[in-house]
């Protein structure tokens, strides 16, 4: 038995094609679809169901801990470790240790969702299965490509193929998997 | 509208793809390589022999390096303030300049970065501002604002050089799909990560991107008055005073504006992207530097009028910096960065290349003469008469500013040659979204 495929993916030429290709695959049953494309194409994350809703949480959360932190060790360092009296003024003298508070929680939140992404979208990964796709080089140009996964419950090689087929595509080349 | 969108990528594509560069890319990166040399012989000169290389006596510590440490900061808030408003407002203009103001941003930060570090006399310490477990168990003293400007700089640093490559990350996906040599698809491929373009991809990818946008707007205030604090927490009359963030705020926003207006229009016309940054692009820039030139000439009346109201010294020292020796540095600042400007009211100075260079420029030297006029007139009427003296920088001052210079022009040349200067997967999604209005 041969190893099964990745998945199988078909190529459009313009967005509304892909939109109209990813409704019908989600009437037709499959779950496990994957959409690419050269601009970001925010109704289409829509019908996905893609929620993008903890990037702000990983900011604020990431912005308060920098923020304690910075406050903190101020605080610690200037008025307990090694108590230092600068002309009069209280050991805690907040309004100083206020700008680089408010710095360091701008650099722990930019910082965070930044890096977060990466760890979010799993890069840097070099190697991926759909660069082995013919022609899969033109999505960041000018192409659209719709891949149902092998792992999908409803997936079946030659019924998919033909499925995909179905949508009127430029074209359908299977995935490989490769590991 | 496939083949329209790849026409776009196809000119800013190519422009890093193509194998040759012209005899004027080679010349200028040659000319500004020449005075990166000098920033390396002044920067070992200084650290070998010390900083009485310079010309900085007591009370005029600063001198050069704080003048242009000061410039070189605003000129990165204000590339940087702007590239965030254009992406928050989603701006047409965002596709244009957003991406090389953001350059222009992270190299000027570069540039200022190296000011406070060779200031310090002995730089090779500079760590000594960081919180560490040191042997003498002695912490940084944080109530001084050169911690909190450590802080700042490598904040600014750290998240504009972040937000500009996570930007670019699709369009290096794009380089490495387009590039025929092999060696250079692959060094495109490493940095692009292996960017897929799927659609949670870029769901995840955009709303990241506008987030930390967002941080960068305090961040710029934040900064640019952490400056102005570094004068104003001294108890120099003319330097102690609460307004002085907002005018490092007004004329940091008008020189960083400037800056890209001049970068912007020697883009156009150095790569020949007429196209894809339009004479709108140009004339909007061009009222939007002649708004905050406007802004400046408030702030220097706001200047005349707080001392006016102040009494004794502080009067004194604001007016000797009109009157007084180093009257001729304010009154080029006045000239340069409020008058020159108003060449921008008419139609044909926006757009006009020539124009648009002169003022551009001139900005960035009115400014520049503002610094001095504060940093260095500022200081010369203090509360002992012992210190009236005067500051002039040698040689070695005036190669460090060059030599920056040459470096920030340097970095600028390298970026359009290997990076795509505008970003092309907003145009492919501007031009989209025209085609199905």
């Amino acid at each position: 038995m041969t190893q099964r495929p990745y998945g199988i993916m078909a190529e459009f030429r313009t967005p509304d094609s892909l939109m109209d290709a990813v409704r019908a695959t989600r009437r037709a049953g499959f779950t496990r679809i994957e959409a690419f494309s050269p601009f970001p194409l925010p109704d289409l994350a829509d019908e996905l169901g893609i929620r993008t809703g903890i990037i702000p949480w990983v900011a604020f959360v990431a912005a308060l801990i920098g923020a304690v932190i910075q406050y903190g060790s101020q605080y610690w360092m200037n008025a307990i470790d090694y108590p230092l009296n600068v002309g009069g003024r209280p050991l805690n003298s907040w309004p100083t240790f206020i700008p680089s508070t408010l710095i360091v929680a701008i650099l722990w939140a930019g910082a965070a969702t930044l890096l977060g992404l990466l760890v979010i979208l799993r890069l840097p990964r070099l190697h991926h299965p759909v660069f082995s796709v013919h022609s899969f080089e033109r999505v960041t140009n000018d192409r659209f490509f719709l891949c149902i996964h092998g792992e999908d419950p409803l997936f079946d090689g030659e019924a998919t193929r033909d499925f995909l087929q179905g949508l009127l595509p430029q074209a359908v080349r299977e995935v490989p998997a490769c590991d | 509208m496939t083949s329209e969108a790849q026409a776009v990528t196809r000119t800013v594509a190519e422009v890093p793809l193509a194998r040759r560069f012209g005899v004027i890319w080679w010349g200028a990166l040659l000319a500004s390589g020449a005075l990166v040399l000098l920033l390396g012989y002044t920067l070992v000169s200084v650290t070998l022999i010390g900083v009485g290389v310079w010309g900085i006596n007591i009370p005029f510590v600063w001198g050069f390096d704080l003048i242009n440490y000061a410039w070189w900061i605003g000129i990165a808030n204000g590339a940087s303030l702007f590239a965030a408003i254009l992406v928050l407002r989603r701006h047409d203009l965002r596709t244009a300049v957003n991406r090389f103001a953001e350059g222009v941003a992270f190299f000027a930060v570069i540039c200022a970065g190296i000011f406070p570090i060779i200031h310090l006399g002995r730089p090779w310490l500079f760590y000594w501002v960081f919180p560490y477990p040191a042997t003498f168990q002695v912490w940084p003293q944080f109530r001084s604002t050169l911690t909190w400007d450590f802080w700042a700089i490598s904040t600014h640093a750290i998240v504009t050089s972040l937000l500009w490559y996570v930007g670019l990350i699709p369009d290096l996906a794009t380089l490495r799909d387009r590039a025929r040599n092999r060696t250079v698809k692959r060094l495109y491929g490493v940095f692009a990560l292996g960017w897929r373009g799927s659609v949670r991809d870029w769901a995840y990818h955009q709303r990241a991107y506008r987030l930390v946008a967002i941080l960068v707007l305090p961040l710029i205030l934040i900064m640019q008055s952490t400056v102005a604090f570094e004068f104003a927490v001294t108890l120099v009359p003319d330097w102690h005073e609460t307004r002085q963030p907002l005018h490092f705020v007004a004329t940091g926003l008008a020189q960083g504006l400037s800056i890209v207006l001049l970068v912007a229009v020697l883009l156009r016309w150095g790569l020949r992207l007429g196209s894809y940054i339009d004479e709108g692009d140009i004339d909007l820039l061009g009222r939007l530097v002649l708004a905050s030139a406007l802004v400046s000439a408030y702030l220097y009346v706001d200047e005349i009028v707080a001392a006016l109201l102040a009494d004794g010294i502080a009067q004194e020292a604001t007016f000797n910096r009109l009157t007084g020796d180093y009257a001729g540095l304010y009154w080029t600042a006045i000239v340069y960065s409020i008058l020159i400007p108003q060449l921008l009211w008419l139609k044909a100075a926006r757009r006009s290349t020539v124009a648009c260079i002169f003022v551009g420029f001139s900005i960035g030297v009115g400014i520049w003469f503002d610094r001095f006029s504060i940093i260095v007139g500022g200081l010369q009427t203090d509360y002992l008469p012992s210190i009236w003296r005067t500051y002039s920088p040698t040689l070695a001052e005036t190669g460090l500013f060059l030599g920056t210079i040459g470096l920030f022009a340097a970095l600028l040349l390298l970026f359009v040659r290997f990076l795509p200067v505008v970003s092309m997967f907003e145009t492919r999604h501007d031009e989209h979204e025209e085609k199905s209005s």
